[in-house]
């Protein structure tokens, strides 16, 4: 039924395509650290703005918690305006109440995934952020990574050395976590807020509009920018998510361009 | 002639209202609409400008104004905001503080008692209470110039206290929460609310009686200079006619 290949050449298809595209891909216009519904909005805009994009994911899965609802149901819900971006990507949906829409969550992240690969975004899993690159005032100019299964290990064992790879912007959609942004605190270049005066009730609102440069070179998006700005927690709605991933673009894009 | 110059971003359609409704009522004034008040004033100095309200950001509702050194991300906000390609939903400010950098903007010879400044604005700001040493959310500082928030009107006075019961069981859940208001509509003044432009005319009064007769409020309930800490209070106060008590009615009178 298939043609005859031998074990080595599958070996080298893999071999080779890996490493050609990472090569390719060690200098970038954007590099966006976390695969979730933000980082693949803002990867799905900007590739198809023909900037050169790399999504950096941990897990050998991308969507990020995009996949799931609530409690583990795989009912996703979107507010208005965000079900614009479901338009966009052709996902199907239904107006639970006025403003609201639910749709299946595994429909809707496989198309986001699809739509930013259609793009021509290429991704980096199983590659966990391990710390940056910096150049002339501590602007931001890159990555530096290790494969995940490295940080699962002892590093008195391991003792496997990083690589960097270089972009013209970072840009941090890693959630709560906030790695990017981590990373820079722990050398003490840049502090994050604690919870402030910010309203519950406008979270998702402030989500969005806080999303942007929080440092030169480093644009952060969806639940990162809560953790800069010390933003609550929001409940399981994605609309944020999408439309802030959508708003990092259009400044990656807009700096891009200067 | 005395003379009052609105401000307001051009989103806000209803100030061509506030202005008709302000002919009618003070009709010793000339009113004149300008548009955002920093942008008149300020020029080009929106850097500046962005590192100044960012500071005054309220950090911890629970503690009096302090300071902070503002984020890189902060204050790139705040420019955005300056330039219109964004909005400070989602941001307390300190009121006073607030205040003290739009009054710096007014020029030398717009400082004077003829010249009422009054700047209508979608921030949120408070002003922190020595009693319950709390922040507290405010639709009006009065001073020169003097600032409306209308979101303040939305969220500064207190909604029904059964609304807030029912909110506490909802946690954070914000669509829930759209739900409840639901619940109680018409018992207080939400966004693109219609009942809006009527509300702000009476805040414009206050500011007004502030600058004339140095005295912006009144206890009488059914008066529009009425300090309503209560939505329901806030409503009736501005909505319900006549418009003012005895007195300043007497004293609109002469304005």
């Amino acid at each position: 039924m298939f043609d005859r290949v031998t074990e080595k050449e599958v070996t080298r298809a893999i071999v080779e395509g890996f490493a050609k595209d990472f090569a390719e891909y060690a200098e970038s216009d954007v590099i966006i650290v976390g695969g979730g519904p933000s980082g693949l909005t803002a990867a799905k805009e900007l590739a198809s703005a023909g900037v050169k994009t790399l999504i950096v994911e941990r897990n050998n899965y991308l969507g990020g918690g995009f996949w799931i609802g609530g409690y583990l149901m795989n009912k996703v819900t979107v507010r208005a305006p965000g079900h614009k971006v479901l338009d966009e990507i052709g996902v199907p949906y239904e107006e639970y109440s006025k403003g609201l829409y639910v749709t299946n969550g595994p429909h809707a992240c496989s198309k986001l995934i699809a739509a930013a690969c259609d793009a021509g975004t290429m991704v980096l899993n199983m590659t966990k952020l391990d710390d940056v690159v910096l150049r002339e005032k501590n602007r931001v100019a890159g990555v530096v990574i290790n494969w995940t299964p490295i940080s699962a290990l002892p590093r008195e064992i391991t003792c496997v050395d990083p690589v960097s790879i270089e972009s013209k912007i970072v840009i941090d959609s890693t959630g709560h976590d906030a790695e990017v942004v981590d990373a820079l605190v722990r050398r003490g270049l840049m502090k994050v807020k604690g919870f402030g005066g910010m309203w519950v009730e406008k979270s998702e609102d402030a989500v969005v509009e806080h999303t942007g440069f929080a440092h030169p070179g480093l644009i952060v998006t969806g639940m990162a920018v809560s953790t800069v700005y010390g933003l609550p927690r929001m409940g399981p709605t994605f609309g944020a998510m999408l439309l802030s991933g959508k708003k990092a673009a259009e400044i990656a894009i807009e700096h891009l361009q200067k | 002639m005395m003379k009052i110059f609105l401000y307001s971003r051009e989103k806000f359609e209803f100030v061509d209202e506030i202005k008709k409704y302000l002919g009618e009522t003070v009709s010793k004034a000339k009113v004149e609409v300008r548009g955002d008040f920093i942008n008149y004033f300020s020029g080009t100095e929106t850097e500046k400008l962005a590192l100044e309200i960012a500071r005054i950001r309220v950090t911890d509702v629970n503690a009096p104004f302090a300071y902070s050194e503002s984020l890189y991300g902060e204050i790139e906000h705040e420019k955005r905001v300056l330039s219109g390609n964004g909005s400070s939903f989602g941001v307390l400010y300190d009121g006073f503080k607030l205040h003290g950098i739009l009054q710096s903007l007014i020029p030398a010879e717009e400082r004077n008692l003829d010249s009422i400044h009054i700047i209508l604005t979608d921030r949120l700001f408070g002003t922190f209470d020595e009693e319950d040493l709390r922040y507290h959310a405010r639709v009006i500082v009065c001073g020169f110039p003097s600032i409306i928030s209308t979101t303040g009107v939305v969220e500064a006075p207190a909604k029904p206290r059964e609304f807030y019961i029912e909110k506490q069981l909802l946690g954070g859940d914000k669509i829930a929460i759209e739900d409840l208001k639901k619940k109680f509509e018409g018992q207080f003044i939400d966004y693109d609310d219609p009942r809006m432009p009527d509300v702000l005319k009476g805040y414009v009064m206050q500011a007004i009686f502030y600058h004339v007769f140095r005295e912006a409020f009144c206890e009488d309930k059914n008066c529009r200079l009425y300090n309503a800490h209560w939505q329901e209070e806030m409503i009736h106060a501005q909505l319900k006619r006549p418009e003012f008590c005895k007195r300043h009615e007497r004293l609109a009178g002469l304005l």
